[in-house]
């Protein structure tokens, strides 16, 4: 057995340094795309023009109307570590620019042929050829403003790269992920997009994400989206969500901003749909859309090679802040399915957003723009009165300082009433589901229920499944106001219960609540909580085909504009549906 | 049928009888009156299946005959009538002309086939009670009968017919009153109906104090009847709950309060309650009761009022509507509270009540948190 000679350690050639640098960088062609659209956006460009051919592994071209470069800054440029964006280690916080690591250009340029045109001003130019990390030659031409780089044969020196690439068409979707991201990061730059020649996206500059949105996926899926606008703390959370009552309709997708940085991070993405909880189903996820602003020394972007991640200097209140928004904008009645394509106009138009700008707390909104919601949201609490339940006949009405528009019940299960935008339909046993869902969550986690004697104590006789279901919950019941007694066997008697409204039938509800929660083994507390208090909701809640009286409709109303969620149900239907005067106007063929 | 009544006369009779017709119904005659010409006069009756009115007014007949009609329209016509007498005729089965003055109607109607029978009730064996005393307790007592539909047995009133009394009492669960007055013995067998608070409206409504009322049983009926107008109604069937068994006979606390006093002092701590509970804390001590409630989101209040207490103190929580409703029945001046502990039964009851009849309320607490 022979002993070969350890190999000798030995300092890496340069190039061969540059390439496995650039297998950080570059990993396949899209990353190529999004570090060349960074650089011209870095570059102040107001237009970006793409052009890929045979999905990036034979040619792509990024071209800008930027700021250009002077001929010994081209030159400059393809070395490694060669960057105008930050100048020392100190600039590295609050970077705004999207690239700083001078790496891009050097490593792209070791593993491709490479050529870049530049000119700083219309006329006098620059042409910088090179392949494999070394400048072939420098040629002076006339272009205008601006810069275009082209890299061909990307991997032709990296054979072990060039193995790992997809397919065209499978590379060409990755290009456009990449492109997506970056259109919705800047909407205020003109994009264009062609593969191996045919246009395939051109998206004209844009004021707000709504119109990038629309301009990408079209209008309808844009203008379904729900506004989310919140100011908390330092963090301003700007974007577009899914109406609950669309989740799960179509593809879901999820694009998020930091600082006008556009990054994936789950901590963030979960947190914006922990605010969907109880709204839709299990299982599903919403599409969304968000713009997150800090300050900008609250956040480390210098995290990762191609700044896909970022790091928060502190994680908790920011997650917090972010599903306080997104909840914010799923209470507003508007979050209500909706028949028909929404109005654009209902949304206040916002200015471009300023992507890089710093936040300036003072100058942000404490209340975010004024929604225009269906409830014109007050935030002065103290001038409502509280929420009156389904108001027995003898009740005082509620105070007028209230505007509850006229309702009408229809099929007695629905009520309905006009708006600006149209006509609204809310389904009364959803409404008071959610109505009494809040509430005894808030009676569960406080403790403070009210418990009405019985003169006539309810037996009920259960089953075996049934009573097992009470002895587990058996505590939460007695917190949500019920007394009630084993004895012996399977039989309880109910010797107080709760009133949460005046046609409350506590046998049946127990009853079916009983039954509802057989063989449900959730353990976390909260969980429980959660689904004792829907299951008791849905069974408390009156029903539909109850006629209600003009009263009990107004105090539905009042209490439902009062919850967290008015536009959804326990179950995560809609609470609400809105039926567009632009759909009632297309049906009887006005429009 | 062809008869001539005055316009007074025809107001009166419809008055009596369109409080029976039903505002909405699937069966198109019900929203009809039936109206028969006898030789006595004419008679017309409503009903809603579940409550049947029937008066008789006088008319000059001139051929009998009987056909029903809209009631909401005959109504606004007579209504409008000029000062004349009102010549009514049929004209075949379901139309009639109606001639007032110089006004003249043609009403189209439905033929008498279709008006539902009237329950089959036989007054040979009846309860003769006065008018005056069933109407009293009919409005101590039918306020508290329950609106909930689960438990349809507490949505009429129980109306306990003995020899020598009879006794009222209507509960919804939570609170429950109760009246009885001796009557005189009027060989009837005693019974005890469940009597929907619908029907016994309409006795208070149309029944003069002082009249003599015959009163009988159906098979699931029961009839009232004077001699111009009857009133029968579907009694609710089924075994009412032992209510004897939860007044309670041992309530060692008693209280005597000035009603208005308490009342006011009630109406101002509902102010604060919650709108959904409306509970509130007595505390009652030797000689003082305090009130306090309080409300998250709102506030708190406290009041106080003198009264006259004897028994170890005690804290108790209350729907304060439930109170307040069953002191606007109290007769007296004052209220006789009585208690034994915070989840056990009280009772109101007027105090020095000098009246043959004899009132009891009872409200079951609400739990108080610590």
């Amino acid at each position: 057995m022979s002993v070969a000679s350890p190999p000798r350690i030995a300092v890496l050639p340069s190039a061969v340094a540059d390439q496995i640098a650039a297998g950080e960088v570059v990993e396949r062609p899209s990353s190529v795309v999004k570090e060349l659209i960074e650089n011209a956006l870095d570059a102040g460009a107001s237009s970006v023009d793409v052009a890929i051919e045979d999905g990036g592994r034979q040619t792509i071209r990024v071209s800008d109307d930027g700021c250009g470069m002077s001929p010994d800054d081209a030159v400059l440029a393809l070395e490694r570590h060669a960057t105008s964006k930050i100048r020392s280690a100190a600039d590295l916080v609050g970077v705004r620019s999207f690239g700083f690591r001078g790496e891009a250009l050097a490593a792209m340029c070791s593993v491709s042929h490479l050529e870049l045109e530049t000119a700083p001003d219309d006329g006098a130019g620059t042409l910088v050829r090179a392949a494999g990390g070394a400048i072939l030659d420098v040629s002076p031409i006339a272009r205008r403003r601006g810069t275009t780089v082209r890299i061909s044969r990307l991997f032709y020196n990296a054979p072990a790269r060039l193995k790992f690439l997809r397919g065209s068409r499978s590379e060409w979707r990755a290009i456009v992920e990449v492109i997506g991201s970056m259109a919705l990061t800047r909407r205020d730059v003109r994009v264009s997009v062609t593969n191996d020649g045919k246009p395939m996206l051109s998206l004209p500059a844009s004021a707000t994400l709504r119109e990038r949105l629309a301009a990408i996926y079209g209008g309808a899926f844009a203008g379904r989206l729900l506004d989310v606008d919140d100011v908390i703390g330092t963090t301003h959370v700007a974007g577009l969500v899914e109406r609950p009552s669309d989740v799960g309709t179509a593809t879901r997708r999820a694009f998020l901003s930091v600082n006008g940085r556009a990054v994936r991070d789950t901590g963030i993405v979960r947190a914006a749909e922990a605010a969907y909880r109880s709204t839709i189903p299990a299982g599903v996820r919403p599409t969304i859309f968000l713009d997150v602003t800090v300050a900008a020394d609250a956040v480390d972007v210098n995290v990762h090679p191609a700044k896909a991640e970022v790091r928060f200097r502190d994680r908790w209140p920011l997650e917090r802040a972010i599903e306080n928004a997104v909840a914010r904008a799923l209470g507003t009645f508007d979050a209500g399915a909706t028949l028909g394509r929404s109005h654009w106009t209902f949304v206040p138009p916002s200015p471009p957003p300023q992507a890089l700008a710093p936040v300036d707390v003072e100058a942000l909104h404490p209340d975010g723009p004024d929604l225009e919601g269906l409830f014109e949201i007050s935030n002065n609490d103290t001038l409502e009165p509280p929420p009156s339940p389904a108001a027995p006949a003898s009740a005082p009405p509620p105070a007028p300082t209230t505007d509850v528009p006229p309702l009408t019940q229809l099929h007695r299960t629905y009520m309905l009433f006009e708006h600006e935008q149209g006509v609204v339909l809310i389904d009364q046993h959803s409404a008071h589901e959610r109505v009494l869902y809040e509430r005894f969550m808030g009676t569960l986690e406080r403790g403070e229920a009210p418990a009405q004697r019985l003169l006539f104590p309810m037996t009920l006789h259960l089953g075996p499944a049934e009573s097992e279901a009470f002895e587990r919950d058996r505590e939460l019941f007695e917190r949500l106001g019920f007394e009630i007694d084993g004895f012996g066997g399977h039989t309880l008697i109910v010797r107080a219960v709760p009133m949460p409204h005046p046609r409350f039938d506590p046998e049946r509800c127990v009853r079916e609540t009983l039954a509802a929660l057989t063989g449900d083994r959730d353990a976390g507390v909260h969980a429980r909580h959660e689904r004792l208090a829907a299951t008791v909701a849905c069974k408390a809640a009156i029903k539909g085909g109850d006629l209600l009286s003009p009263g009990e409709m107004r105090a539905l109303y009042i209490a439902l504009r009062d919850t967290k969620l008015p536009a959804h149900d326990v179950h995560g239907r809609a609470t609400i549906v809105q039926l567009t005067w632009d759909e009632i106007d297309r049906r009887f063929g006005r429009r | 049928m062809r008869f001539t009544i005055s316009r007074e006369k025809l107001q009166e009779g419809l008055a009596a009888v369109t409080a029976s017709i039903p505002a909405k119904t699937t069966l198109p005659v019900l929203a009809n009156i039936l109206v028969e010409a006898t030789e006595k006069g004419i008679r017309l009756s409503g009903t809603d299946l579940d409550i049947a009115v029937t008066t008789e007014v006088a008319a000059d007949v001139e051929t009998t005959g009987a056909i029903t009609i809209p009631a909401k329209k005959l109504s606004e016509i007579a209504r409008e009538l000029p000062p004349a007498p009102v010549r009514i005729a049929a004209v075949g089965e379901q139309r009639i002309t109606l001639d007032c003055g110089r006004s003249h109607f043609k009403i189209l109607g439905l033929p008498r086939d279709e008006f539902p029978a009237f329950p089959n009730v036989k007054f040979n064996e009846s309860w003769r009670i006065r008018s005056g005393d069933l109407i009293k307790l009919i409005s101590h007592t039918s306020f508290a009968v329950s609106t909930e539909e689960s438990r349809p047995i507490l949505n009429g009133v129980l109306w306990e017919l003995r020899p020598e009394m009879m006794r009222m009492v209507a509960t919804n669960g939570h609170r429950l009153a109760k009246m009885e007055m001796p009557i005189k013995s009027t060989g009837a067998p005693a019974s005890d109906m469940i009597v929907p608070p619908k029907a016994l409206e309409q006795i208070r409504r149309l029944f003069p104090e002082d009249e003599e009322l015959e009163i009988a049983k159906g098979e699931n009926h029961l009839g009232f009847r004077s001699p111009f107008t009857a009133v029968f109604t579907r009694l609710i069937e089924g075994p009412y709950p032992p209510y004897e068994q939860v007044i309670p006979k041992d309530n060692n606390r008693v209280a005597i309060a000035d009603r208005t006093a308490l009342t006011s002092a009630l109406r101002r701590m509902t102010i604060i309650a919650s709108d959904q509970t409306h509970r509130i804390r007595m505390s009652f001590n030797a000689g003082m009761l305090k009130f306090s409630v309080q409300t998250p989101d709102l506030g708190e209040a406290n009041d106080e009022l003198a009264v006259r207490y004897t028994g170890d103190p005690l804290d108790i929580g209350f729907n304060a509507n439930y109170l307040l409703e069953v002191l606007r029945y109290i007769p007296t001046d004052e209220v006789r509270l009585t208690f034994k502990a915070p989840e056990r039964a009280a009772t109101l009851e007027p105090e020095g009540w000098a009246d043959p009849a004899s009132y009891l309320c009872l409200v079951m607490p609400l739990r108080l948190l610590d």
